[in-house]
């Protein structure tokens, strides 16, 4: 039988029943859904050019055609089929990015939070040089150093956003360390590794969750700025900053092209946020007390 | 007649339930006369200042009974009544000056602000303030005036407080634990500035404080308040001299006292229920710990009872109030020179270096935590470490335990050297020495089981044991510390103030420490869970024959529990030797000013003094 | 006062210098590693080997890495980013030429950022309970679920395309002629030359980007603000003053505000460094030649001396927001000027 603190009890029970939390979830199982069973859930091959029927109209409008829901591009290709693609190098970058930049992050994070000195200095200043670059200059800085691709993308996000974590985490391990049971650890005979593993991993964890719920959604935003100037996937791999800056081409004649791709975006990072702002409210103790 | 109030009721919803927080209160405040609230935190003493300003918490409302502040109802009367009355007729003096002040204006700024709003024209404000902050005594009026609040102390702050609420001539004034925030050298000073401006304006002051001693010697009238019901109600002087409830008895004899033969605290079981528990309980609130409570007063509500003019007691006619049972003598034997020593330091201090600059130069001098010094720990002797925040006692506490680098000297363990922090010093430590850390609440891991607290160093590398043994040391260690086996499984929020503070205790005894380093480990609690937790370190010291370095600001337990003591100030030993002694010939001004500061047991005696200074 | 503005400016001035050196240190080693070679795609067909070596012998290319770097180094030193590849022409002149649009269209989108942020912020927290505040804050939800350069584009798909209300392409309608340059920033040569047309043509044509960036901006001021008015409305002091009988009104304005602003000023200069960041994509969308624009250009020509130089531009910005704000923080904040109690 697996005892659950009360606290984690009662953080879990507040978590469920969030409407945030549950709304985020619910739509990020479905895009996750959509993602596996694109080849089932697309009509075409997002690929496929039917050069007879470009700029189609979506099926609301007065001349679309029923075999392509959502229209076409100026290629022919089937919008919803490219939209479904798109799914999959969302949540391929945003998965991988933003774990990666989380990692790295928070071992720097609680080293330099833990250890203090001449460890904190270095990391602090290495913070320091990172924060001041735009995080999108930079971001493009790599991504000509390292070329472009979606790999690359995933990299060049780790590389920049790391920092992210790393400052806030640390600063809630170094008031984690104000605290008493700190000291009494080591009193009681515990390595530095164990007081990191075992009592301030612990303590950082909910913000760790919450941050990375965010920073996933800051990575949908990245690969699509990438992908739309061409530094990230190959331009004819559906990817939804590709779809964007197609459209963008062609915003007189088809305005609808271009509001498709930036509602998929729109609904993920909503997504993202909506669960990283629900967790916030449901983990953060000093929060939860305030509101009652 | 300032303030009356007649069946006060204020209740709290929860899920449809309706919980009497305050009870039944009444009382009557005349002019120039001083009303003391007095009880443990969780009472319901606040609430009346609360209900007074409207300021009551959500889900809380006054449900039955009146309040009338000079013949206007002030719970029912219009917002705009109270608006009017609150800053010109009645003040507020708060528990916590520091941060009652807004930390962006000046004094003058706020000062003014107050006068602006009592008619004071510009032209004469800045006279106004300067005569105000002379009458509490402040020596530099102008001074303070320019300053911002985190420039000046808290009992500047307190007095500028002080000086506002006075200020207005107001018939009512309110303060909350004005002392309890500072320092105890401070209390003296404030108790009386207040005591004066009250008399000298003819003000009715309502005190709230949770010490009984110090309401006997500030007010005209006590109420005691239990658990949201006034259980006796009176002059200040019959309540102190012969309290009656079983509860006021408890109270004032929970607190060690300063002089005469020291006999082991009578201490109540458990601790005050809260709010939550509070329908539970059928009859008298106090039932359920009351030592001779019957089966009538756990059934039925006792009424208040007039039992001498004007002296009323909520407890049952019936009850025989036994005799007060003559409690074993405590005799704190002389060791200082034949036991072994344990831990010895000499030369010790701490010079914490001010920081750095971006120029890479030093700023200031730096500040010197502790100044050199020696000090002595014998097998089974306690030792009380007496100082006000500031005085270096807690940075004492950390060099022995090597959280701190020592800047000077040598700490010795069983004579061996254990100065440096290596490994093996390390180990040395873990098996001699533990200690208890002031506050519970930072001190506990909220993650951790009550088990894995108390059995938290099998933990680390340098042990290894069972999950049966680990569960096993943890029931022994709970018993041992006066808890039930049962909350192995609960979690520190589950746990009161008294049982968090033992758990900590349990946990620092796993290793079965020769010597116990306890810093200001009572000086959260309410005073009847400091007895229990004070006897507690008794019993261990009759049991183990452990010794006990314990860190206190309060000159009564200290005498309770040591056999001697060191009193500092600004990290500089000022007087050290067996506690008798000290007690009974205090020679430095530090330590005679200390017990000046507090409020003595007999109520003869004149205090606050009129002149305090340090 | 003034004197502590200006010590913390030097002190900022001081530290800048190695976080600079480290900028340019990282850009340039990250540049080095690019797989293309921006020579070769810069020269016209049918150039020879030849011509080959003398542009890499122009633009140092032939150098070692180190070298590279310290000449590039002792060359800024005079004021000299060197020569674009691509436009093949001096960095400095691209640079000054762009770099007055940016600031331009920054402030004006700092404003309008900050504008919203706090009026919202105060706005949430007046209606707190209400319906109001439910409605600003699902604003806040959706401005922050897209990204600066997305909103650049349902701008001008609504207010350009759709519902032609403001201009989208460039600083200026083509028809006008640009006055003679005076300070480079339009809207100050515009006033000055006294040309109302002018002025309201440029106004107009910064509508768009500069609403796309504060909205970049915005939801986050709001949330901090309310969050930290929340806060503060139950601080002692306030409490303290209610019961002195202040009215509501000048609890909030005199107590409360200003000591929730103090998190809001910080957040500002981190937001404001952020919003550099955005004029990247949001310029290139508006075809504003503004650094943004000079940068994407640049970033796909693999341009790098005007990559290195751009990269540096952006990072004294950010440093010199955050010193501006430290400075105005400063004099905000007591706490910072004067000595605590004494011990």
């Amino acid at each position: 039988m697996i005892r659950r603190s009360p606290r984690s009890a009662a953080a879990w029970q507040r978590c469920l029943s969030s409407p945030r939390v549950m709304a985020g979830a619910a739509i990020i199982l479905i895009l996750i859904i959509v993602a596996i069973a694109a080849p089932w859930l697309s009509p075409h091959d997002p690929q496929d050019q039917d050069l007879l029927s470009v700029l189609l109209p979506p099926f609301w409008m007065a001349d679309a055609d029923p075999r392509y829901p959502l229209g076409t591009d100026t290629l022919g290709r089937c919008i919803l089929s490219r939209l479904v693609y798109g799914t999959r190098i969302a949540l391929y970058v945003a998965g991988l990015a933003a774990s990666g930049a989380m990692i790295i992050g928070t071992v720097l994070a609680i080293l330099a939070g833990y250890f203090g000195g001449k460890i904190d200095w270095l990391i602090s200043r290495a913070v320091d040089i990172w924060m001041a670059f735009p995080p999108v200059v930079l971001a493009l800085i790599l991504l000509v150093g390292l070329g472009a691709g979606v790999n690359k993308v995933i990299l060049a996000i780790v590389l920049i956003d790391w920092t992210r974590f790393c400052r806030v985490i640390r600063s809630e391990v170094l008031v984690t360390m104000t605290l008493d049971y700190i000291p009494a650890a080591r009193l009681l005979g515990f390595s530095h590794q164990q007081i990191m593993l075992k009592e301030i991993l612990p303590a950082v964890t909910p913000l760790i969750i919450t941050m990375l719920s965010i920073e996933m959604g800051i990575a949908v935003i990245v690969e699509a700025i990438m992908s739309f100037v061409g530094m990230s996937v190959e331009s004819n791999v559906p990817a939804w900053g590709v779809m964007i800056a197609d459209a963008r081409t062609t915003m007189h004649q088809a305005p609808w092209s271009v509001v498709f791709p930036i509602g998929a975006i729109f609904m993920t990072v909503l997504a993202f946020n909506l669960l990283g702002d629900g967790l916030r409210r449901a983990l953060d103790g000093r929060l939860v007390q305030r509101n009652g | 007649m300032v303030l009356q109030a007649r069946n006060l009721t204020v209740s709290m919803q929860v899920n449809g339930e309706q919980i009497d927080v305050l009870r039944d209160v009444s009382f009557d405040l005349q002019p120039g006369k001083v009303l003391g609230l007095v009880g443990e935190s969780g009472a319901g003493k606040s609430m009346i200042g609360r209900v007074i300003s409207r300021n009551l918490p959500k889900q809380f409302a006054v449900t039955n009974g009146s309040l009338v502040f000079e013949g206007r109802d002030i719970i029912h009367g219009a917002d705009t009544l109270l608006a009017s009355l609150l800053g010109k007729r009645i003040a507020f003096v708060p528990q916590e000056p520091l941060t009652a002040l807004n930390p962006l204006m000046t004094i003058a700024q706020q000062f003014g602000e107050h006068l602006d709003r009592n008619g004071v024209a510009h032209a004469h404000q800045l006279e106004w303030m300067i005569n105000a902050l002379q009458e509490v005594r402040l020596l530099d009026p102008k001074r303070v005036l320019s300053s911002y609040p985190f420039q000046l102390s808290g009992g500047m702050c307190q007095r500028v407080l002080i000086a506002m609420a006075f200020i207005s001539q107001p018939a009512l004034v309110v303060a909350d634990e004005p002392t309890t925030a500072l320092d105890v050298s401070t209390q003296a000073t404030i108790v009386q500035i207040i005591r004066r401006l009250q008399k000298d304006h003819g003000t009715a002051l309502l005190f709230i404080t949770h010490d009984l001693r110090l309401a006997a010697h500030v007010c005209d009238h006590i109420l005691v308040l239990y658990a949201g019901e006034v259980v006796e109600r009176g002059p200040a002087r019959a309540i102190s001299k012969d309290p009656q409830h079983p509860y006021t008895r408890a109270l004032q004899a929970a607190n060690p006292s300063l002089d005469g033969p020291l006999t082991r605290l009578p201490s109540l079981p458990d601790n005050m229920p809260g709010i939550s528990g509070f329908s539970a309980i059928k009859g008298c609130r106090f039932g359920p710990r009351c030592p001779v409570g019957d089966s009538i007063c756990c059934n039925a509500v006792p009424q208040l009872r007039e039992i001498a003019p004007g002296h009323w007691v909520r407890c049952s006619p019936a009850c025989q109030h036994a005799e007060p049972s003559t409690a074993p003598l405590i005799e704190h034997a002389a060791i200082r020179d034949n036991g072994a020593v344990i831990l010895n330091a000499t030369g010790l201090s701490k010079h914490y270096e001010s920081p750095r600059n971006w120029l890479g130069r030093r700023d200031g001098p730096g500040l010197h935590a502790v100044r050199p010094m020696d000090f002595t720990v014998r097998a089974g002797e306690f030792v009380g470490v007496v100082g006000e925040s500031g005085s270096g006692k807690s940075t004492l506490a950390r060099l022995l335990m090597g959280l701190e680098k020592p800047s000077t000297g040598q700490i010795s363990l069983d004579g061996r050297d254990i100065t440096d922090t290596s490994q093996q010093t390390t180990q040395l430590r873990l098996d001699t020495l533990q200690m208890v850390f002031q506050d519970p609440q930072s001190a506990l891991n909220p993650r951790r089981s009550v088990e894995d607290l108390v059995t938290q160093v099998m933990e680390s590398h340098l042990k290894a044991v069972t999950p049966e043994a680990r569960r096993q040391r943890a029931q022994d260690l709970l018993r041992e510390t006066g808890l039930s086996p049962e909350l192995i499984h609960r979690y520190p929020s589950q746990l009161s103030g008294g049982q968090k503070q033992r758990v900590n205790i349990a946990r620092a005894l796993c290793v079965t420490p020769r010597l116990l380093i306890a810093d200001e480990i009572v000086s959260g609690l309410d005073v009847s869970v400091q007895a229990q937790i004070l006897n507690l370190l008794l019993d261990l010291k009759a049991q183990r024959q452990i010794a006990l370095v314990f860190i206190s600001h309060d000159l009564s337990v200290v005498r309770y529990l040591c056999s001697s003591m060191v009193v500092m100030r600004h990290g500089k030993v000022v007087e050290q030797g067996p506690t008798e002694q000290i007690f009974s010939n205090p020679q430095h001004a530090y330590t005679k000013a200390l017990f000046a500061a507090a409020p003595p047991a007999d109520l003869d005696c004149v205090w606050p003094p009129e002149q305090t200074s340090l | 006062m003034a004197f502590l503005a200006l010590q913390l400016l030097i002190k900022r001035a001081f530290l800048a210098v190695p976080i600079l050196l480290c900028v340019s240190a990282l850009v340039f080693l990250i540049l080095r590693l690019l797989p293309a070679d921006p020579i070769a795609m810069s020269l016209p067909p049918g150039a020879t080997q030849a011509d080959y070596d003398m542009m890499r012998i122009a633009f140092g290319l032939d150098r070692s890495l180190p070298e590279q770097y310290l000449i590039w180094l002792a060359k800024l030193l005079h004021g000299d980013f060197g020569g674009s590849i691509f436009f093949r022409r001096p960095v400095m002149e691209l640079i000054s030429k762009a770099l007055p649009a940016t600031l331009e269209l920054v402030s004006f989108g700092f404003m309008l950022g900050v504008l919203i942020g706090i009026s919202g912020g105060l706005g949430m927290f007046i209606t707190r309970g209400r319906w109001g505040e439910q409605v600003l804050d699902s604003s806040t939800t959706i401005m922050m679920a897209i990204p600066e350069f997305l909103w650049a584009i349902l701008l001008i798909l609504f207010l350009g395309v759709l519902l032609p209300v403001f201009p989208f392409i460039g600083r200026l309608a083509p028809d006008l002629t640009l006055p003679a340059s005076i300070t480079g920033f339009l809207l100050v040569d515009s006033a000055l030359s006294l040309r109302l047309d002018l002025l309201i043509s440029v106004l107009a044509h910064m509508m768009l980007p500069a609403l796309a960036l504060a909205i970049g901006i915005a939801p986050l001021l709001m949330r901090v603000l309310r969050s930290s008015l929340l806060e503060t409305i139950h601080e002692d002091y306030v409490t303290q003053a209610r019961l002195r009988g202040i009215s509501e009104n000048r609890i909030v304005i005199r107590h409360a505000f200003p000591n929730a602003a103090l998190p809001t000023l910080s957040l500002i200069g981190v937001q404001g460094g952020f919003m550099f960041g955005g004029t990247v994509l949001v310029e290139m969308i508006f075809a504003y030649p503004g650094l943004g624009n000079l940068m994407i250009d640049a970033v796909r020509n693999h341009d790098l001396p005007v990559i290195q130089a751009v990269a540096l531009i952006y990072c004294v910005l950010v440093l010199g927001i955050n010193a501006v704000v430290d400075v105005i923080y400063l004099a905000v904040n007591p706490r910072l000027r004067l000595k605590g109690r004494p011990a």
